[in-house]
């Protein structure tokens, strides 16, 4: 990051690559973006094209979901002042994010270094005390904007996050009241909601008359406290998201799929431990890669689901 | 403990405590756990091999990182020994949740053990890591523990200066053996010591017969600097005896990744961050600031190569590999990135080093 401090910066604009945590936190972003009056480019929705591009330029090793969003990064090189990367390792005792997190701001800056291209992020990190307002507050500041300015702009940017997601939550209620089959979705929202890697899930459950419900729309703080009881030393803020979600909800749906990403490190050792602890429930573990065929995770599905019907003697 | 019964009191349950393999840490281990508390005997996981490895991966998840399976083969392998209680360390990264992990594993393939996963302690105040200590012996003899902790963080220190010259001095043994004799004898008396002055003893002895060995050291010697994930670069067996093979190429083996300098003396290194802040602003992982520090460090000391060690699937040190290649572009210094699992063969590697070796070997002679 660029200090600026003192120089209010003029037609600004940064880049936010879509994916990550832009699932998470694309209304509190933008909202406070534009509340400082700087103009957001955004990537392109994900494609074959931003996976191979990101392969391409990732690290082999790394998981499917970094491979895409370093996709969405080298197409926003070149086309904004500032690539938005935030870096957040922990927001409290417990409440870590997947080491790729810390490192995620630094990994870009380093591995498009010959681009020449500048990297914003904003640091969360509860260990040292550093909460999110504190974060975006540094973040404003860095940019020149005056502090004033950037407090109220958060303190609008958070309002707009809250609301949209009690909408996001009141929406999702009609739906355990739905007839038929219904199936909850426990993944990352970076994985579920990736047009390319998660949405044709959904997509597909629905087409076959399954009702998707999500373990990651849950009451946060509810789930943060009932996940213990599923896994009392999950430290990751995310998997604690989905183990609170899947321990609120696993009584009002049919079945669990556990969707993650090739090869995401907690969800190797979390969905593990669930696959052994839900027992009595119908479980699919769902590991997407790179692989260009539909057919083959269609296929899973829809046995997954036979198998459901035929047990509640609806096939 | 069989060595002082009168020290163990009356009606107080005997722990057969085991840890699992952790290069030749066990020693410190052992030595700890039988001189700290009055009740525990502690149990030695066999050394590991092929069978641990493979039992271990039989019950793991398929994607977790490598040391989590050797390490719940090892657990295996302690509870098959007789060990009753097993403990799990805790850590940063997925390290922090293996415990929890393994003892689901363990009680569903049905062994019955007492588990201390220290993960359940770690609430960020460090008082309550004295609640482990209670827990395993309630009538603790706090002034012998520390007494006891002070003689094993030297055993740790002595152990990790030895074999750090050891792996410098090896390769260049002009008894041919006499070296590797003199580290093994080290080791054996690490493992058997009984108190303080053992330790001091056989620290002293080793150090005295590395400075009597003739080496056939040329002036310059290629030297290579090893640096990578906390497990798979200090365990031999792991990484495949990574450094002894090196050595016997003729190779200066130089390592910082150690216990000791991690865990005892991290604060020793001054201003760790602002020297390598041109290539991260930020913590990147647990292990990643010394990393790239050591890196940095031994480019610009004009090191002729760079290993960077680390178990498949470990994300920390997959997400400093951008910043060693800069390291590698912005200092010319070649570096040879290693990924093991428990398929990698000894074969592949050595195949690997030696054209590692020729390619730094070459380029030395030609710079020079």
């Amino acid at each position: 990051m660029i200090l600026t401090r003192g120089k209010r910066p003029e037609g600004l604009t940064v880049g936010i690559p879509r994916g990550l945590l832009y699932y998470r936190y694309d209304t509190l972003w933008s909202a406070f973006f534009k509340g400082l009056g700087v103009e957001l480019v955004y990537s392109e929705p994900t494609s074959r094209k931003v996976l191979e591009e990101g392969a391409a330029a990732a690290v082999d090793e790394t998981c499917l979901s970094v491979k895409i969003f370093m996709g969405h990064v080298r197409s926003l090189i070149g086309r904004c002042d500032y690539i938005f990367v935030p870096r957040v390792d922990t927001f409290g005792h417990f409440r870590d994010m997947c080491v790729r997190f810390q490192a995620l701001y630094d990994q870009c800056r380093n591995l498009f270094r010959a681009a020449g291209q500048k990297f914003l992020t904003y640091n969360v990190d509860g260990e040292f005390g550093i909460t999110e307002e504190m974060a975006f507050l540094e973040l404003g500041q860095s940019l020149g904007f005056p502090t004033g300015e950037v407090k109220r702009a958060y303190a609008a940017a958070k309002k707009e996050e809250q609301r949209a997601w009690r909408e996001k939550l009141r929406a999702q209620e009609p739906l355990f009241k739905a007839s038929g089959t219904k199936i909850l979705l426990s993944g990352h929202s970076y994985v579920l909601d990736d047009p390319y890697v998660g949405k044709p899930i959904t997509d597909f459950l629905r087409s076959i008359d399954v009702t998707p419900i999500r373990a990651d729309v849950v009451n946060r703080e509810l789930a943060l406290k009932k996940s213990v009881e599923l896994s009392p030393t999950c430290k990751w803020e995310i998997s604690r998201e989905l183990l609170g979600g899947i321990a609120l909800y696993r009584d009002q749906v049919d079945g669990i799929i556990l969707v993650s990403a090739f090869p995401c490190g907690p969800d190797a050792m979390v969905n593990e431990l669930l696959t052994r602890k839900l027992k009595g429930l119908p479980l699919l573990n769902l590991v997407l890669d790179a692989q260009s065929g539909a057919a083959g995770v269609e296929t899973r599905l829809e046995s997954f689901v036979d198998i459901i019907r035929l047990k509640k003697g609806a096939l | 403990m069989a060595r002082d019964p009168e020290r163990m009191k009356k009606g107080t349950k005997i722990i057969h405590g085991a840890f699992p393999r952790y290069a030749e840490y066990n020693c410190a281990m052992k030595y700890m756990a039988e001189h700290g508390f009055h009740n525990v005997k502690f149990i030695m996981p066999p050394a590991l091999t092929k069978r641990t490895e493979e039992l271990g991966a039989r019950y793991s998840p398929d994607f977790v990182c490598t040391p989590f399976k050797t390490l719940l083969g090892s657990l295996i392998e302690a509870l098959e020994a007789g060990a009753d209680t097993l403990v799990m360390a805790h850590g940063y990264c997925r390290l922090g949740y293996y415990g929890e992990l393994m003892e689901q594993i363990l009680r569903d393939l049905g062994y019955e053990f007492d588990f201390i996963n220290l993960s359940d302690y770690d609430t960020w105040k460090k008082r309550d890591w004295l609640k482990v200590l209670k827990r395993i012996d309630p009538k603790l003899n706090l002034p012998r523990l520390i007494q006891t902790a002070r003689e094993t963080i030297r055993m740790v220190e002595h152990l990790d200066d030895a074999t750090s010259e050891y792996y410098q001095i090896c390769g260049f043994d002009a008894t041919g053996g006499g070296c590797q004799r003199a580290y093994r004898s080290f080791l054996a008396a690490l493992y058997t010591a009984d108190c303080g002055a053992d330790i001091e003893n056989a620290y002293k002895r080793v150090k005295q017969e590395f400075q009597r060995i003739p080496l056939n050291k040329p002036k310059r010697p290629l030297r290579v600097g090893i640096l990578g994930e906390f497990y798979t670069v200090m365990d031999p067996f792991s990484n495949l005896n990574l450094e002894q093979k090196l050595a016997g190429m003729g190779v200066e083996v130089h390592r910082w990744m150690n216990l000791s300098n991690h865990l005892i003396h991290y604060g020793t290194v001054k201003n760790f961050e602002p020297k390598i802040r041109d290539l991260c602003e930020y913590t990147m992982g647990p292990t990643s600031t010394a990393n790239i520090w050591y890196a940095k460090t031994c480019a610009e000391h004009g090191y002729d190569g760079l290993i960077h060690v680390k178990s498949a699937n470990c994300t920390p040190e997959i997400d400093i590999m951008p910043v060693l290649q800069n390291i590698s572009a912005d200092y010319k210094i070649p570096t040879l990135y290693l990924t093991y699992d428990s398929q990698t063969s000894d074969v592949g590697l050595m195949t690997r080093l030696e054209a590692f070796y020729d390619m730094i070997e070459t380029r030395k002679r030609a710079l020079s």
